[in-house]
């Protein structure tokens, strides 16, 4: 018996339905799913749920959104700094 | 002093910011069963909460957006929890666990402190991310312990935090707060009469921000390593600065923590104690 | 080389349990030669060395066996708790006393081999006894933490302890009953497990312990385990397949315990949650 690994044919039927139920997109009026939850309500059993949801998470956006996230915060922080700070020198191109 | 000021004291004088104390009752509205403080300790009454400070006012200075990514917790509020799980066990002969708030399935972990925080009354949830925001301090990190100790719990607080009235009538005026402006990407949300009418936060976006550098990117990154087929291409990622990053994020830990702070450098609850000299 | 002023071993004693041991106890650097093998003696970390002081605390509580969710002692283990006293108590030696001292890094030096086995050092600081289950066990505190330093002071040695934690009273019942005891009944090598061994009068006599097995039980997600994954998806030749593995939650999961080593570092206590001697020693709620 090698390591699990998910079916990766299993996997693409049902992330998109696992993400919308669990907490990665979240309202703050509606709690997520647990995987015991979700895996009720798909029919499947709630080990196949919790290594769907592991690897849906990771896979929800690619790399160029690490990407996009380094260049946000760089500017997001110096936008904030020449407005607080009072430091237009700072503002970013 | 009352058992509970003595607990509450002991987690003060270990670095708690604040303390509340939460009902496991509490936690079965909301709750899924096997998250639940009594599912994870058999007996367990009481659930203690310790805010602990977020960065310091000059970190918030900073206009190199590196510092905020790696400076750190120092992990007061646990240090608190500890404090108080000793002294409930030695002292007062009741159990006491420090309640297990890590991620054990992708980004699952065994019990919410966020929701631990907010029915210990110590915050309510706010438009940014849905942080827990105290009205006195605004961003606080939590931890929590349980017990099978009985104490008074806490109400939760009847004043939302958020929206500060600042931010409620900036969306009166222009439709947005200042957290939904710095960061649509992952927060949506709607006011009405100065209350949170709606509000979505699209937390593997976050993750991105958040944990630019730490286990997510080095588990993307190094799918990409071995998907790579031309050695020269592959050794330029491994040794390349995303990469070298990722794999110091996981050894230093402490310090990348938290890597996004944009909405919370906007917000202006707890704003007055960032002013300083 | 100055002496040691008068009571200076109860003075540091004292100044270990102020910050935060349970109990401390000095062995003679000496008698690692019997029982330690080459490389991992006193000695080898620090030449001249004379004592090796050894504290032991941070343990799980009560709280923690009793809890049901097994992610509470996984994830939220106290082990560093000591070891900041280890520290603390090596400084002191120097800065008080005047004498070299090594805290004894609690990492591996190479492979799984530890630079000085800390069971052994509480063993021969009178601090307690190896059990049938493998950890050393004290009599009065049970199941505990250890950290050590060694130092070229002459402190005063203690005995080794007399008496032996395990086998517990109810433990040696059970063997007459049933020929087995809680920890080898948990986790039987017969039955893929890691522990077997033998009573006679009262005594353990004979212990088995498959450490190769123990560790993919105290160490399920770790550098093991991750070494394992990354050998399986470099052999992988499908794309996707490669994907659920590293983005899989067992991969996951060994990479948040390798980040947040410091409350990681050990994932199965099975063997000490149903030892009667190594917690459930006071009374609780």
């Amino acid at each position: 018996m090698s390591v699990f690994k998910l079916d990766p044919d299993v996997y693409k039927r049902y992330k998109d339905q696992v993400l919308e139920l669990c907490n990665s997109f979240q309202r703050i009026d509606r709690p997520g799913l647990s995987d015991k939850q979700i895996a009720e309500r798909l029919g499947l059993d709630e080990r196949t749920v919790t290594e769907i949801r592991c690897v849906a998470e990771r896979d929800c956006y690619s790399l160029d959104e690490w990407e996009k996230a380094i260049e946000f915060k760089r500017k997001a922080t110096l936008e904030w700094s020449a407005l607080a700070l009072k430091r237009p020198d700072l503002k970013p191109e | 002093m009352t058992r509970e000021e003595q607990v509450k004291e002991v987690g003060r004088r270990a670095g708690a910011r604040v303390v509340g104390i939460a009902a496991v009752e509490a936690f079965r509205a909301k709750v899924p069963e096997g998250y639940r403080p009594e599912d994870i300790l058999p007996g367990a009454r009481s659930v203690v909460v310790a805010g602990g400070d977020g960065p310091t006012a000059g970190a918030w200075r900073s206009p190199d957006h590196r510092v905020m990514e790696i400076t750190g917790y120092d992990l007061r509020e646990n240090v608190a929890v500890h404090a108080m799980c000793d002294f409930i066990e030695t002292t007062l002969s009741y159990r006491a666990i420090q309640a297990p708030s890590l991620p054990v399935h992708g980004h699952e972990p065994p019990m919410s402190m966020m929701h631990a925080a907010e029915l210990a009354g110590l915050g309510t949830r706010s438009l940014a991310a849905h942080i827990i925001l105290n009205p006195e301090y605004g961003l606080l990190y939590y931890a929590a312990l349980i017990t099978t100790l009985p104490l008074e719990p806490d109400p939760p607080l009847a004043e939302p935090a958020c929206p500060h009235p600042g931010c409620a009538a900036m969306y009166k005026r222009i439709g947005t707060t200042p957290c939904l402006r710095v960061c649509p990407a992952c927060l949506a949300g709607k006011v009405n009469d100065g209350r949170i009418q709606e509000s979505t936060y699209d937390r593997e976006k976050c993750h991105s921000r958040a944990q630019t550098y730490g286990i997510g990117s080095f588990q993307k990154g190094l799918l990409q390593i071995v998907n790579e087929d031309d050695p020269a291409r592959r050794r330029t990622m491994i040794y390349g600065d995303f990469f070298t990053k990722s794999l110091q994020s996981l050894g230093f830990f402490r310090d990348s923590i938290a890597q996004c702070f944009e909405c919370m450098r906007v917000c202006p609850v707890g704003r007055k104690y960032r002013k300083l000299q | 080389m100055s002496p040691l002023p008068p009571n200076a071993t109860a003075t540091l004693k004292s100044v270990a349990l102020k910050s935060g041991a349970l109990v401390c106890g000095v062995a003679d650097a000496a008698v690692f030669a019997a029982r330690a093998p080459e490389k991992q003696r006193p000695d080898d970390l620090l030449p001249g060395a004379r004592s090796v002081v050894v504290v032991g605390g941070a343990q799980p509580r009560e709280g923690d066996w009793a809890a049901t969710s097994p992610w509470v002692l996984q994830t939220m283990g106290t082990t560093e708790r000591i070891q900041g006293v280890g520290r603390r108590l090596a400084q002191y030696i120097e800065s008080e006393l005047g004498y070299y001292a090594l805290y004894v890094p609690p990492g591996t030096a190479s492979g799984d081999t530890p630079f000085l086995s800390l069971m052994l050092a509480a063993e021969l600081a009178g601090l307690g006894s190896k059990s049938l289950a493998g950890p050393v066990l004290n009599r009065e505190h049970g199941f505990m933490y250890w950290s050590a330093v060694i130092t070229t002071a002459p402190f005063e040695s203690d005995r080794l302890e007399a008496e032996p934690a395990c086998p517990a009273p109810p433990c040696r019942e059970m063997w007459e009953r049933e020929g087995t005891t809680p920890c080898l009944k948990t986790c039987p090598s017969s039955e893929g497990g890691c522990l077997s061994g033998k009573l006679e009068n009262g005594r353990a006599v004979r212990t088995f312990y498959d450490a190769a097995r123990c560790n993919t039980r105290v160490h399920t997600h770790w550098v093991g385990g991750f070494q394992k994954v990354l050998e399986e998806t470099l052999n992988e030749p499908d794309r996707d397949r490669r994907k659920m593995l590293l983005y899989g939650d067992f991969f996951t999961r060994s990479l948040w315990a390798i980040t947040y080593s410091s409350t990681n570092i050990a994932q199965c206590f099975e063997c000490m949650r149903v030892c009667p001697a190594a917690h459930g020693l006071k009374e609780m709620k």
